[in-house]
């Protein structure tokens, strides 16, 4: 006999994220989820909005590595609540690795929870954590070919931020190609450049994040699978 | 590794819809939609399946994809194309103004399980 499923694959782990989305939301917490390549800027541009909020908004960050404990070191050195996950060999977080993560963290007064995934453009795109929104962070020195190139992490994020734009006189990064690729991809996604080093830029995506904290508890905007 | 969690994935998926059915049967086909532009590869895909399925209750099952292809939908010329990968203007027109539509799915479509009149022949008066 034939059972007729037609559900998704991932099911197991989209309720898990529900999960995770629902104990967010009801603590009043935005979670967003911080994809890109290995070495493309993630921590730095996380330090970054950390070195600009101060203490306005309180943040909590969960790193996911294959292995070591390097970035949540880095994170707590700001003085910011950090949890490390190694996923010992996978190559993104899945939602029941953040569920775990969420009952060791603790989420009281915290605005903001930042989940820095594994380095990767490919995987991470289709596992949803229960974040409420989805960055993606491309740096120039990486090629403004890859939005054409991994499209269904550029399709899934509602923000996509060029980082270590301060190279960009010394690579050929077409700026304006790699926009308008974005915006043929997804066209709702906001696009930001920064210099994360420098601080260039870093206002903006604090504010974008500032106006989703303060549209609403219940209304952060959602991620997950489109 | 990451088609070896999805293939993982699946598996889970298959019991659980057993069970949902009260089924105890060898499974001997699983069938799968995997959209084009899922980023999933089908190949590694097989390849996991297979090296996951021994000793669990797909073991010898043969594995149907399904490879849906996305549209492009123009905004130009108003035409919908079927597209098996990414495009940056419509196959039609060639304009830009386009967006892309569904191709992203990860489905288990249907499980085929020997049931109980497979395994024994109706009986004859």
């Amino acid at each position: 006999m034939r059972i007729v499923a037609a559900k998704k694959i991932l099911k197991a782990n989209d309720q898990v994220a529900a999960k995770n989305r629902d104990l967010l939301s009801g603590a009043g917490v935005c979670c967003v989820n911080v994809l890109g390549s290995p070495g493309s800027g993630k921590t730095t541009f996380i330090e970054a909005l950390l070195k600009h909020f101060g203490g306005r908004i309180r943040a909590a960050v969960i790193e996911g590595d294959i292995a070591g404990t390097i970035d949540a070191e880095r994170i707590e050195a700001l003085g910011v609540p950090a949890l490390q996950i190694n996923t010992e060999g996978a190559c993104h977080l899945d939602a029941p690795m953040v569920a775990a993560a969420l009952r060791e963290l603790d989420l009281n007064g915290v605005q903001l929870l930042f989940i820095e995934n594994v380095g990767n453009l490919v995987c991470p795109a289709s596992f949803d954590l229960g974040e409420h929104l989805r960055i993606v962070v491309l740096s120039v020195s990486e090629g403004d070919d890859k939005a054409v190139k991994y499209p269904a992490v550029f399709q899934s994020a509602q923000a996509v931020c060029i980082t270590k734009t301060d190279l960009s006189p010394y690579i050929d990064f077409n700026l304006s190609r790699i926009m308008a690729d974005v915006r043929r991809l997804n066209p709702g996604a906001s696009c930001f450049q920064v210099a994360a080093l420098r601080g260039e830029g870093v206002p903006a995506v604090a504010e974008w994040l500032a106006e989703h904290l303060h549209t609403g508890r219940s209304d952060f905007g959602h991620s997950g699978q489109k | 590794m990451h088609e070896l969690a999805i293939a993982e994935a699946v598996i889970e998926q298959v019991q659980r819809e057993l069970h949902r059915a009260g089924q105890r049967g060898r499974v001997h086909r699983v069938e799968l939609s995997i959209g084009r532009l899922s980023g999933v590869n089908c190949d590694s895909l097989r390849f996991a399946f297979d090296l996951l399925a021994p000793g669990t209750i797909v073991e010898g099952a043969t594995l149907h994809i399904n490879q849906p292809t996305a549209t492009c939908v123009c905004r130009a010329c108003g035409k919908r194309t079927p597209i098996e990968e990414l495009v940056v203007s419509c196959p039609a027109c060639n304009s830009e103004q386009i967006s892309i539509e569904g191709g992203r799915d990860l489905l288990l479509q249907s499980v085929d399980v020997e049931g109980p009149c497979e395994s024994s022949p109706p009986r004859k008066f």
